[in-house]
């Protein structure tokens, strides 16, 4: 009686939901002639990039979070493994053009407490909100209510960061170091390559130390080079690896102005990136481009398959989850140099030593995030 | 819930668009990191300049 149910209502429901298809590709449509009109083709180039990785990450369902907590729990190292891929793929385009054609750079930051500091913070976060920069992006774009909780959290964290990483700048710290700065654009490739299979080599002996699966689902697998590929292409419309948080920095900076909010005796304000940021149009900035681009691509992804949005909201407790999650994630992005993007895919498809930091604390911190999941009526697994 | 996100979408793509058309944009998009002394992808700078 209950399948019978079940079945009837299901076949009741349009497998393609129009109005959220259309909106997001009208959306879309409406934010490139914008840019086109200006004659940016290279940001239209970042938001159709950016609705390619929305619907890549959605399709495959590629996850940081869930990929991480599955080893930490059980030893499972195929989704760690599906990342390193991707970052392979991106680092043979990265390390050497970074290195050797001007007006192009990869993804760098200081190496001290700021960064394991944030990146630690952020581990806890993205285990609570279930998804970290580009999870929450694409989940929310997705139709998940409780990750739209996530990503405004996420917003108000980053500016809360903003204002606190001077002072933990102020900790001190070293330069970043970058492979291709000692051993040249492809020394410095064969360098990050070798690092990327000596971590995948250690984490495939710990699986099989625990007796868990090693071999990443064809669909990770297949995620992990589409998605690296598409990394590649937004490097090279926007002469630097992608990122995502400091879009969201902006977007909560501007709404903070737009309420009355005075940061010009901010410092991090003062810096000529985020005082140039605020004081122009958020499509100027290419993390904003990529970002809503991958929001309107993982909407018109999940509208064009089935009925978009119409799950319940979840428990309180989720929720709140949620909510403490995107916060400790945007703080933690802030002083921690970004995300698994920004910081650990494009630091390490960089060459740069602090991806790999940035990897390690995030770990830590996600061993803390899986302990505290259950005070949320979350599932350690 | 569809419509919560109906109305995040029209306010997030209307700000989106008014924030673009009501400010200046002074060429191609960028990120914090194209400006000299930059030493994260926020434009934090490098420690070694701080120190000086």
């Amino acid at each position: 009686m209950t399948t019978t149910t079940l079945d009837t209502s299901a076949a009741s429901l349009p497998r393609l939901d129009w109005p959220f298809l259309f909106a997001a590709l009208l959306g879309t449509a409406v934010l490139v002639a914008l840019v086109a009109l200006d004659g940016q083709l290279a940001s239209a180039a970042l938001i159709l990039g950016g609705f390619a990785l929305g619907v890549a990450f959605l399709k495959t369902e590629f996850s940081f979070t869930a990929a991480w907590r599955r080893f930490l729990v059980s030893g499972e190292a195929g989704g760690l493994i599906g990342a390193l891929l991707l970052i392979a793929v991106a680092a043979m385009a990265i390390v050497p053009v970074a290195a050797l054609v001007p007006g192009f750079g990869g993804a760098i930051a200081p190496i001290g407490p700021s960064l394991i500091i944030g990146a630690f913070v952020f581990g806890i976060g993205m285990q609570l909100a279930n998804g970290c920069g580009s999870g929450t992006l694409y989940t929310a774009g997705g139709g998940s209510g409780r990750m739209l909780i996530t990503l405004a959290l996420f917003i108000v964290g980053s500016v809360i960061g903003s204002l606190h990483l001077p002072a933990f700048l102020a900790l001190g710290g070293i330069d970043p170091v970058l492979a291709s700065n000692y051993f040249g654009a492809w020394g410095g490739l064969a360098v990050t390559l070798a690092s990327i299979a000596a971590v995948a080599l250690v984490i495939a002996a710990i699986a099989r130390a625990r007796g868990a699966n090693v071999m990443p689902r064809r669909a990770i697998l297949v995620g992990g080079i589409v998605i690296g590929l598409l990394s590649i292409g937004v490097f090279l419309a926007g002469h630097h690896p992608w990122s995502v948080t400091f879009g969201f920095t902006v977007w909560g900076a501007k709404l903070a102005a737009l309420a009355g909010f005075d940061f010009s005796g901010a410092e991090f304000w003062q810096w000529p990136g985020p005082k140039r940021a605020l004081a122009e149009s958020i499509l100027s900035d290419t993390s904003s481009l990529t970002d809503v681009g991958m929001i309107l691509g993982a909407m018109a992804a999940a509208a064009a398959t089935k009925p978009f949005a119409r799950t319940a909201w979840p428990p309180a407790r989720s929720l709140l989850a949620a909510a403490i999650g995107g916060l400790l994630m945007g703080w933690g992005a802030r002083i921690g140099f970004g995300c698994n993007i920004g910081a650990f895919v494009g630091g390490v498809a960089s060459g740069s030593l602090h991806g790999w930091i940035w990897f390690a604390a995030a770990l830590g911190g996600c061993a803390i995030g899986i302990r505290l999941r259950p005070l949320f009526g979350l599932s350690r697994e | 819930m569809r419509l919560v996100y109906a109305l995040v979408l029209i306010l997030g793509l209307g700000a989106v668009v008014a924030d673009h058309l009501a400010s200046p944009s002074s060429g191609r998009a960028v990120s914090p990191e194209d400006f000299a002394g930059a030493c994260a992808p926020c434009g934090a700078p490098c420690p070694s300049a701080q120190k000086k």
